[in-house]
Parts: C-alpha cells; sequence; structure tokens
C-alpha cells in the first residue's frame, strides 16, 4: 500500500494541500478529480517526493518514504507528469528504455521488457520515428510506456504508477485506450493513482474516487457510491445531474446549462 | 530503418572506431606540417621509438627535437582542450536541457580569465613564484577556482524553488560573462607593456604555449574530469526528459548535477588556464555529433570528446599554416567555421520549430 496521511504542504503562506490523507491500493484504480487549482497535481508531485516540505507521513509498503533513496524509490513508483518535453531527437525506443535506468538487468531482459510494453502500448510501430516528430497521443503513449518500463518486472512486492492528468488533450479513443490500459496494468500487483479531468472517465475507470477542492478532501471513497450529484456540486461549485449509463452499469455527470456563479466564486474566506 | 538497440550499440562502436582513426590521422598529420616539415613516415617513426618500439632507424635529430619538444606538448594540448571543451558542451547541454548552451555561457570562461588575467597583472605585488611548475599549477588553480565561483554565482541567482530557472540562468551567464570582461579589460588598463600582449592570448586563445611542465599538472586533471563527465552519460540522458523525470526514474539530481558541474567547470577552468577562451569548440561539436547520428548521451558524450579533438587539431594546422610563419589567434579559426555553422543551426532549428 501507499499511504499518505494529513499531508499538508505550503508554500509562504499559500496553503497548497491541508490534512489530506490518501491510499493506492495494488490491484487498484484510485483516481483523483477536482477543480483547477484544487491542488492534485501538487498532491501527486508531494507524494513522489518531488519536493520535501511537506507535512505528514508518506509510507509505501510499509516502511517510510523518506527512507527510500531514489534509485530505490523508482524501483517502486514510477510517475506521469503532466507534460513531459524533450529537446533533443532521442527516437522513440531510446525514451521507452530510459525508464529500465536504476536497474542493473542485462540488456538482453531489458530489450524484452522494453518490447513487451511497446507492443502493449501500440507504440512499437513507430519505435524509430524521432519522438519530436510525434503527434501529441502518441507522446503520450510513449511517456507512458516510459512509465510501465520502470515498474514493469513482476516483484514481491507491489508497485504503483501516478499519472498526472494522462489523457489531458486527447481525443476520446485515446482516452480511452489509456485509461483501459491504466485499469489493465492493475492486474500485475501494481496500484495506479491518476489525476482526471474528464468526471465520466474518473468513474468509469476507478475503484476509489478522492474529490479535493483548494487544497482539501471534499469526499472519497468506492467510485460509484462518492459519484453523487451533492458531492460533484460541492467540489466544482456548479450545477449538474448525475444519471445511470445502463450500458456500463455506470453513472455519468452532465451539467445544466445555466452556470448560476463564476467558477470559483464560492471560495471560503480563511 | 528498424534498428533495435543490439544493433544500435554495434554503431556507436562503430561511430567511435571511425572518429578515432580520422583523430589519429589528423593528429600525425598537425606532427608532420610546419615551419620545419617532417614527414609522416618519420612522425610515426619517432613516436613509436618513443613508445620503446623500433629501435634500430635513425632520424634526423633536428626532427625528433622538434616533434618532441614542440609539436608532441602542442598536440597533446591541443586534444586534451578539445576533448574537454566539447564533452563539457555537451554534457552542460544535456544538462540544462538548452541545446544553445556553451561552456563559456554559464560564466565558467569568463570566471576563469578573468581570475587568471587578474593574477598576472596585479599578482606580481604579491610574494608568489614568478615562473615554473608551481606558477603554472597556480594559475590554474586560479583558473579553476574563477570558473566554478562564476558557475556557481550563475547556478545560485538563477535557482528558483530549488530548481534552475533556465531563462535566468541563461540571462546571469550573460550579465557574469559582461562583467568578467569589463575585469579582464581593467586588467589590461593597468598592464604593462609586455602584460598588454597576452591579451590577445585570453580573448582569443593561443595553443603555442605548451610546454611539458605545464601539462604535468593539467593533463591528469584534464583527464580526470572528462572520465568523470563520460561517466554521468547515462544520467544526462534521463536529465533530457526533465529534471522531475530524471529523479522519479531513480537519478540523484541535485548531487549529480552538482557533479557534473564540477566536472565541467574543472575541464573548462584548466582548458581556459592552458589556452586562454576557445570558443565555439563545446557550442558546435555536440550539435553535430546529434546533428549527424543521435542523441543518446551514451554517444554524443564520448563522440564529443573525440569531436572536440579532432576539431580543434584541424583548427591548430589552419592557424598554424595559413599566415606561416605566423600564427592565426586559435579562437579566430574556430569562430570564423563556428560563427557561420550555429547560424545554419539556428535557422535549421527555427524551420523545425525547435526554438
Amino acid at each position: 500500500m501507499y499511504q499518505a496521511s494529513h499531508l499538508s504542504y505550503r508554500v509562504r503562506e499559500k496553503i497548497l494541500l491541508h490534512d489530506v490523507s490518501l491510499a493506492i491500493v495494488p490491484g487498484q484504480f484510485t483516481a483523483v478529480v477536482g477543480p483547477n487549482g484544487a491542488g492534485k497535481s501538487t498532491l501527486l508531485k508531494t507524494m513522489a517526493l518531488e519536493h520535501s516540505g511537506y507535512h505528514g507521513d508518506i509510507v509505501i509498503n510499509g516502511k517510510a518514504a523518506k527512507a527510500y533513496s531514489s534509485r530505490e524509490l523508482s524501483f517502486v513508483r514510477a510517475v506521469l507528469p503532466q507534460n513531459t518535453t524533450v529537446q533533443f531527437a532521442f527516437t522513440v525506443e531510446q525514451i521507452v528504455a530510459l525508464g529500465r535506468h536504476g536497474y542493473r538487468s542485462s540488456r538482453k531482459e531489458n530489450e524484452a521488457i522494453v518490447d513487451e510494453v511497446m507492443a502493449l502500448t501500440g507504440t512499437d510501430v513507430f519505435r524509430a520515428r524521432s519522438y519530436l516528430t510525434l503527434s501529441g497521443g502518441e507522446k503520450q503513449r510513449v511517456q507512458l510506456a516510459r512509465v510501465l518500463v520502470q515498474v514493469w518486472e513482476e516483484t514481491l512486492y507491489p508497485r504503483y504508477v501516478l499519472l498526472d492528468e494522462p489523457t489531458s488533450s486527447l481525443d476520446i479513443a485515446q482516452q480511452q485506450y489509456i485509461f483501459s490500459l491504466a485499469k489493465k496494468i492493475c492486474e500485475r500487483n501494481i496500484g495506479v493513482m491518476a489525476i482526471v479531468h474528464d468526471l465520466n472517465q474518473a468513474v468509469l475507470f476507478a475503484d476509489h474516487l478522492y474529490f479535493l477542492r483548494e487544497g482539501k478532501l471534499v469526499a472519497s471513497g468506492a467510485a460509484q457510491e462518492v459519484f453523487t450529484k451533492p458531492i460533484i456540486e460541492e467540489t466544482f461549485c456548479c450545477r449538474v445531474n448525475v444519471y445511470r449509463d445502463p450500458c456500463n452499469n455506470c453513472p455519468y455527470v452532465i451539467p445544466e446549462r445555466e452556470a448560476f456563479a463564476p467558477p470559483h466564486s464560492l471560495v471560503i474566506e480563511k | 530503418m528498424n534498428l533495435t538497440l543490439a544493433t544500435r550499440d554495434y554503431r556507436t562502436t562503430l561511430i567511435l572506431t571511425g572518429l578515432s582513426l580520422c583523430l589519429i590521422v589528423a593528429t600525425l598529420f598537425s606532427l608532420s606540417v610546419g615551419a620545419v616539415s617532417i614527414p609522416v613516415k618519420d612522425v610515426a617513426v619517432i613516436l613509436l621509438q618513443k613508445l620503446g618500439l623500433f629501435r634500430s632507424v635513425t632520424i634526423e635529430g633536428m626532427h625528433e627535437i622538434v616533434l618532441s619538444s614542440i609539436r608532441l606538448p602542442r598536440i597533446v594540448m591541443t586534444i586534451l582542450i578539445g576533448a574537454s571543451l566539447g564533452v563539457s558542451g555537451s554534457a552542460l547541454q544535456a544538462l540544462f536541457r538548452n541545446p544553445l548552451v556553451e561552456p563559456s555561457l554559464i560564466g565558467v570562461s569568463g570566471g576563469s580569465a578573468s581570475a587568471v588575467v587578474m593574477v598576472i597583472v596585479f599578482g606580481s605585488a604579491l610574494p608568489l613564484p614568478v615562473n615554473g611548475w608551481l606558477y603554472h599549477s597556480l594559475l590554474q588553480l586560479v583558473a579553476f577556482g574563477g570558473g566554478m565561483l562564476a558557475t556557481f554565482i550563475v547556478l545560485e541567482l538563477s535557482s528558483q524553488l530549488g530548481k534552475t530557472n533556465i531563462a535566468i540562468l541563461i540571462l546571469t551567464g550573460v550579465a557574469l560573462n559582461a562583467l568578467a570582461g569589463a575585469v579582464i579589460g581593467l586588467a589590461i588598463f593597468y598592464a604593462d607593456e609586455n602584460q598588454l600582449r597576452t591579451f590577445t592570448f585570453w580573448t582569443l586563445g593561443d595553443l603555442g604555449g605548451a610546454t611539458w611542465e605545464k601539462l604535468s599538472f593539467a593533463a591528469p586533471l584534464l583527464v580526470t574530469a572528462c572520465a568523470g563527465l563520460l561517466y554521468f552519460a547515462p544520467s544526462l540522458n534521463l536529465f533530457s526528459l526533465g529534471e522531475a523525470e530524471a529523479y522519479h526514474t531513480g537519478v540523484n539530481v541535485e548531487s549529480t548535477k552538482r557533479r557534473i558541474i564540477i566536472f565541467a567547470a574543472l575541464a573548462v577552468g584548466i582548458s581556459v588556464s592552458l589556452s586562454g577562451i576557445i570558443g565555439f569548440v563545446g557550442l558546435v561539436v555536440p550539435h553535430v555529433i546529434r546533428v549527424s547520428f543521435h542523441s543518446d548521451n551514451r554517444l554524443v558524450l564520448p563522440a564529443s570528446v573525440l569531436g572536440g579533438a579532432l576539431l580543434l587539431v584541424l583548427a591548430d594546422v589552419i592557424a598554424r599554416t595559413v599566415v606561416s610563419p605566423s600564427e592565426l589567434p586559435i579562437g579566430v579559426v574556430t569562430a570564423l567555421i563556428g560563427a557561420p555553422f550555429f547560424i545554419g543551426l539556428l535557422m535549421n532549428a527555427k524551420r523545425k520549430h525547435e526554438l
């Protein structure tokens, strides 16, 4: 389990996270939703230990996260940032293989893993192309492949993947592909946490949902149970209606046509 | 072109072997041309004799003296400096994820040169040795210190929330270089006739003053710095994705970054103390490698070592022969080749929308 308890993080006077507790369970898909500026990316970066100025505890597989070296951490968790820009003309295959950096395994083993993940993500067909020439959706799949390669090997301990809006600016088919892939890799004793912008995708794929607003948790729980009109309205300050899709046997949300206030106007003064 | 990782390793070996052969040929050629022309065959024989092989053949004594006391130290220095500038350039470009970074841009060269010039001009007031091994070692230490200091000032000023802001980095580098230029100018203002003549040395570079004495201290340091940078080639690949990504993939970002900068400052600082500022090698060589082959730093760094040495050896041949018996400043030659090439690179990047 990847457990964050009572996380708080502030930069000068600005509180970015306040008393947030979150658990990523191996074999399950955990999604974090919330309005822009709610602190979702900050939460993910804090959990990935990108900075150390937080309060609270992060425990990975029973061991305090701060006790891991960066190399040890790379064996248990991989992170897909919101966007990764590459300056130099690396080929797709070179980018994916970078995920094996920390391992001292043989070239053969590395190649086998890279090949398997590239086939799974459909990136093998353009493996020799320069990364700079790819489309947005292709780039995202290459980065996802790089992240998966890092934690692909079956181990005795569970591994984790943190995805920061893996489908932002992708079309509906690319979104579906990436989320179903993320769901599928959970079977490999991997726990997935993703920040998801599209609420309907979130409830469709996630096992657990966390609603975040202004750095605080509004609600959390089994996805279908917390995906309710009051919780969504409170999180996003926006009138919506929740229906049930009989096809997927899953709820979905449609916003009302008329906005009753500009976004974030309900900010409570501290 | 569907290359597997294995064939790419094979290609890397092939490219590096090819570059090494070019460097050997260029070196032999450079050793043979000059005021006294020595046939390449004789050069090879003398070199083999030095290595303890081939004792029987006798070579004209004059040739051997010219070669072993003038041309050999010069070529060793040229190769070491070219290699150092090339590999530091490619390492810093990868580290800062910026293809336009070169060692002088982050203040190393300016810092080194101004520190050394200060010591030369104002050092006479201090009880320092004025010549010999100790003096050269001292100058090299000062150059290294000045380069490091400038680099750390630039780094410190450009760090924002624990990360390096590249735009600020480059702008502070520009400011610090201007400051270093002013310091050099000021030192020149107070310099005497004799010191004035060394002005071109520090601004345009000069490979002329090579002696085994100078190299005995500098060569091990340059080799260490180059080897240190080569060691980090795999980590530098991850820096190309970004510092956060490098960290997530298991790189100890801050310590790696600091070590790379120290090795680069060592390589460039010592080079500057030997030959003054030689521009464009550190900028152009890594680009040629990336454009001609690929961007994997496990190729780019070693190939920049060889390519940097090759470029400087060839530029030195041109500098020595074009206006013989006089000599063009080496910086003039590298800039004459480098500047048009750099503009071409910029135009190319513009066309591809990479900037």
